[in-house]
C-alpha cells in the first residue's frame, strides 16, 4: 500500500475492550500502535508498552541549571561585581541568597514542564494530526475509544490490518490517510505575534484605566496615617509651622563642630588631625574607607574603578603626588565638604572616623611609595 | 518475628535499662534527663505523627489510604505509653530547664514568660496535653478496631466527625508540647514557628514508620489486596513532607540569622559552632537531600527496597534532629557515649516490643471500613 495511509483505526465501545483488543492485536504481528481515548485510562501505558516519558529529566536538568544560576548570581553580585556589607551580615550570606535560589529552580522548572510538554514533545505550533481529521475524531472526543494499527515504513497490509480489528470487536474501522500540511507559515506567525503584542496593549490600557479610575483599596492605614511630623514638610504643632526644628541659636550639636574654613586650601592649613596613629585607628579608618570610599577611589586609593569607563568624571588619584603632599586638614576639608562632583560625607561620616579616615589614607599612600627607610627593615 | 529476635529485644532492654539506671548517678542527672527528654519528644514526634495521619484519612476522606490506615494505627500504640515516660520526665524540671534555675528572675525573657513556665502550669499542661493524646487515641485507633468485628458504618461517621476536631487538639497541644519540653529548656530563646517545625519532623518520621509497617506486612503475605500504587502514594508522601520540614526548617533559621537579635540568634549559635557544626551540616544533608534526591522520580517512590533504606534514614534523622535540639543544653560538644547508648537500647527494643504487640492489633486492614474496597480499588495510571 501506498505511504499516504497513516493507518487503519478501530472504534471501540469501552475502555475494557480496547485493553483486550490491544495484546490481541499484538500477537497477529501489529506492533505499531496508538490509542485514543475521551479520558485518561488506566493500564494504557502498560498495555501499549509506552516509554517512559522524558519530561521527567528534562526538568530535573532544567531546574538545576535555573537553581545554580539564581545562587550564582546573587553570589557573584554579592562577593565578586559590587561587595557591600548589608545588615552585618557577611559578604558571601548565602542563607539570604536561598529563597532566590528555590524561586530559580521552580520558575524554570515549572516553566519547563508546561512550555517542554507543548512545544517539545507535542510538537507545537504545529496542530494538525491525521486522527484529527479522520471522521472518528468526534467520537474519540466524546464516548468511544480507538485503537490505530500505525503504518511503519509503508508496510501495513491495509486488508490484514481492517481484518485483525474486526476479528478482536472493533465496532467502526476507518483507513485514516496522511492528509497534505502546510506549515505554519509567516501569515500565521504574523497573526499570532501581532495578537499578543494587541492583547499586551489592551490589557495594559485596560489596567492602567482600571486603577485610575477606581482608587485602589487600601486596607490597614493606621500606620501610615498616625499623626507624626515629617521631617520636610510644613506641620503647625510647632511655632515655627514645620516639623524639622533648627537648633538653638548659638547651639551646635555633639559630633557636630562646624569648620569655618571656606576652601580646602584654608582647611589644610588650620585644622589638624587629633587621632594618634594606632592600630585601633587605622583599623577605623579601613573600615569606613571600605564602606564608603573605596566604591569610587578604589581599595587602593587609584581612583581606577568601574566609574573610569561609565563615569564622565574621573575619582581622584589618592596616590598622586598632589594628594601625597596635601595635608590631613585638606583631606579632611574635602570629605566634610565634598570636592568638584564628590558630595560631602558629613552626614555619614563622624568627624573621628573623617580623621581615621585620612589616617587610613596616609597608610595606603605610604604602602605604596614607600620611602627606603620602610624598606630596610 | 521469631521468639529469637523477642528475646534479644528483652534482652537489649534489660541491658539499656540497667545502663539507664547506672546512668543518674555515674552520668549525672543532667545528662540523665537530656537523654529522657529526648527519648520522650521522639517517642511523641512518632506517636502523634501517626494519629495525625489517621485523622488525615478520615478529614480528607481518602480511598487509596483505607485499608493502610491499621499501620499508623498501629504505631500509635506508643501514645498511651507517653503517659508514664512523660510524668517521670517531670522530675526533670529544676534540673534541666533554664527558667527553673535560680538565677532566672535575673534574665529578662524568663521573667516576661513566668506567667507561662511555672510549675503548676506546666504541669497542668502537660497533663491535659496527655490526657487529650489518650482520648484521641481512643477514639480514632480503638473504635477503628471494634470496627473490623461489628461492621458497623456509623463508626466511619463518627470518626469522621471527630478528625477535625483532633486536628484542632493536635495543633495546639504539640505547639505546647514543642514549646515547653524543647524551647523551654532554653526558655530565653523565642521561636513562633517551633511547634509547626516539630510537627513537621514528627509527620515525616511516622510516615517513614507506616512506610516500613506496610512493606514488612506486605512481604509477608498480610495485606492481600494491596498493590505497589498504594505504597507509591505513602512514597509520595514521604517526600512532599521532606519538603514541608526543609522549608519550616530553613524559614525559622533565615529568619533568625537575617533578624540577628540576641534573645534568638544564641540559640542556634550553640548549635552550629564548635562540634555540633557538624550535626548541623548532617541534618540539613541527611533530613532533606537525601530523602528529597532518593525519593524523586515516579520509580524511586515504586521501589520498596529504596523506600525502606529511606525510611530508616528518615526515622534515624528525626533522631538526629531531635539530638541536635536537645543535647547543646549539656554544653559544648557532641555528648555521645555510653549513657546515649544505653537510652537508646532501652528506648528502641521497648519500643520496637511495644509495637511489635501493637501489630497483633486487630486485622491487618480496616476489614470494616465500609469504603476498603474503593481503597482496594484504587490504582495509578
Amino acid at each position: 500500500m501506498s505511504e499516504s495511509v497513516f493507518g487503519v483505526l478501530g472504534l471501540f465501545d469501552s475502555a475494557d475492550e480496547l485493553l483486550q483488543a490491544i495484546p490481541k492485536v499484538k500477537e497477529k504481528g501489529f506492533v505499531e500502535l496508538e490509542a485514543y481515548t475521551p479520558y485518561p485510562v488506566h493500564g494504557l501505558d502498560e498495555a501499549l508498552e509506552l516509554p517512559k516519558s522524558k519530561l521527567g529529566v528534562l526538568v530535573f536538568l532544567m531546574a538545576s541549571i535555573g537553581a545554580i544560576s539564581a545562587f550564582a548570581f546573587e553570589w557573584w553580585t554579592s562577593t565578586v561585581s559590587y561587595p557591600l556589607l548589608t545588615a552585618g551580615k557577611p559578604y558571601n550570606g548565602w542563607p539570604a541568597w536561598i529563597p532566590v535560589t528555590l524561586e530559580g529552580t521552580i520558575l524554570v522548572g515549572t516553566f519547563t514542564a508546561a512550555l517542554g510538554m507543548l512545544f517539545v514533545f507535542n510538537k507545537l505550533p504545529f496542530f494538525g494530526g491525521p486522527v484529527l481529521n479522520s471522521e472518528a475524531a468526534d467520537k474519540i472526543t466524546h464516548d468511544k475509544f480507538a485503537l490505530v494499527l500505525m503504518q511503519v515504513d509503508g508496510e501495513l497490509d491495509t486488508g490484514a490490518a481492517v481484518a485483525a480489528l474486526e476479528s478482536v470487536g472493533a465496532r467502526t474501522i476507518e483507513v485514516v490517510g496522511v492528509p497534505r500540511y502546510e506549515k505554519a507559515g509567516m501569515g500565521w506567525w504574523a497573526k499570532t505575534v501581532t495578537g499578543i503584542a494587541a492583547t499586551c496593549v489592551v490589557a495594559g490600557f485596560g489596567t492602567a484605566w482600571l486603577v485610575k479610575t477606581f482608587p485602589t483599596v487600601r486596607p490597614m492605614v493606621e500606620m501610615e496615617n498616625q499623626p507624626r511630623l515629617d521631617a520636610e514638610a510644613p506641620d503647625t504643632f510647632f511655632a515655627a509651622q514645620r516639623g524639622m526644628q533648627r537648633p538653638p541659636d548659638g547651639t551646635v550639636p555633639r559630633g557636630f563642630m562646624p569648620i569655618l574654613a571656606k576652601t580646602p586650601e584654608q582647611g589644610g592649613k588650620n585644622l589638624v588631625n587629633p587621632l594618634p596613629v594606632t592600630k585601633q585607628v587605622l583599623e577605623d579608618g579601613r573600615n569606613m574607607f571600605d564602606i564608603h570610599c573605596a566604591v569610587c577611589h578604589d581599595k587602593l586609593g587609584t581612583g581606577k574603578t568601574w566609574l573610569d569607563s561609565t563615569y564622565v568624571v574621573q575619582p581622584a588619584n589618592l596616590q598622586s603626588s598632589t594628594l601625597r603632599d596635601a595635608s590631613d586638614g585638606f583631606l579632611y576639608w574635602v570629605i566634610s565638604n565634598g570636592f568638584g562632583t564628590m558630595p560631602s560625607y558629613a552626614a555619614d561620616i563622624s568627624q573621628n572616623e573623617r580623621w581615621a579616615i585620612v589616617r587610613y589614607i596616609r597608610s595606603l599612600q605610604r604602602s605604596q611609595d614607600a620611602p627606603e627607610r620602610d624598606l630596610k627593615k | 518475628m521469631s521468639v529469637g529476635t523477642r528475646s534479644t529485644l528483652w534482652a537489649l532492654l534489660t541491658l539499656g535499662g540497667v545502663g539507664v539506671v547506672a546512668a543518674y548517678p555515674l552520668a549525672g542527672t543532667h545528662r540523665f534527663w537530656a537523654n529522657w527528654i529526648l527519648w520522650f519528644v521522639f517517642m511523641a514526634c512518632l506517636a502523634l505523627g501517626a494519629l495525625f495521619l489517621v485523622a488525615l484519612q478520615h478529614v480528607t476522606g481518602a480511598m487509596w489510604s483505607v485499608p493502610l490506615r491499621r499501620a499508623p494505627e498501629r504505631i500509635a500504640v506508643l501514645t498511651p505509653w507517653l503517659v508514664p515516660v512523660g510524668l517521670v520526665a517531670l522530675f526533670s524540671l529544676p534540673v534541666v530547664f533554664s527558667w527553673t534555675q535560680p538565677n532566672a528572675a535575673s534574665i529578662t525573657p524568663l521573667v516576661l514568660k513566668a506567667h507561662w513556665l511555672n510549675y503548676p502550669f506546666f504541669i497542668i499542661r502537660l497533663v491535659v496535653c496527655l490526657a487529650l493524646w489518650v482520648l484521641s487515641y481512643f477514639l480514632l485507633v480503638k473504635r477503628s478496631v471494634r470496627q473490623d468485628r461489628t461492621k458497623d458504618p456509623n463508626l466511619t461517621v463518627r470518626l469522621r466527625r471527630f478528625s477535625p476536631a483532633f486536628m484542632v487538639i493536635l495543633a495546639l497541644t504539640i505547639t505546647s508540647f514543642a514549646f515547653d519540653w524543647v524551647s523551654s529548656l532554653e526558655a530565653a530563646w523565642y521561636s513562633d514557628i517551633f511547634g509547626v517545625y516539630l510537627f513537621a519532623g514528627a509527620v515525616t518520621t511516622s510516615i517513614a514508620a507506616a512506610t516500613l509497617a506496610v512493606i514488612h506486612l506486605h512481604r509477608r503475605g498480610r495485606l492481600p489486596g494491596v498493590t505497589p500504587d498504594h505504597v507509591y502514594n505513602l512514597g509520595g508522601l514521604l517526600f512532599g513532607f521532606t519538603i514541608f520540614w526543609a522549608y519550616i526548617a530553613f524559614s525559622q533559621y533565615l529568619l533568625q540569622w537575617y533578624a540577628d537579635l540576641p534573645e534568638e540568634v544564641f540559640w542556634f549559635h550553640q548549635r552550629t559552632s564548635g562540634s555540633m557544626e557538624l550535626v548541623f551540616v548532617l541534618l540539613g544533608i541527611g533530613h532533606f537531600f537525601v530523602p528529597f534526591l532518593a525519593l524523586m522520580t515516579r520509580n524511586d517512590k515504586k521501589n520498596w527496597t529504596r523506600l525502606t533504606w529511606v525510611s530508616i534514614w528518615v526515622i534515624f534523622m528525626e533522631f538526629v534532629d531531635v539530638f541536635w535540639l536537645i543535647s547543646p543544653i549539656l554544653g559544648k560538644g557532641i555528648h555521645l557515649g555510653w549513657p546515649e547508648l544505653a537510652f537508646a537500647a532501652f528506648f528502641v527494643s521497648g519500643g520496637l516490643l511495644v509495637l511489635q504487640r501493637g501489630m497483633g492489633m486487630g486485622e491487618d486492614m480496616p476489614v470494616g471500613d465500609p469504603f476498603i474496597q474503593d481503597g482496594l480499588d484504587f490504582h495509578l495510571s
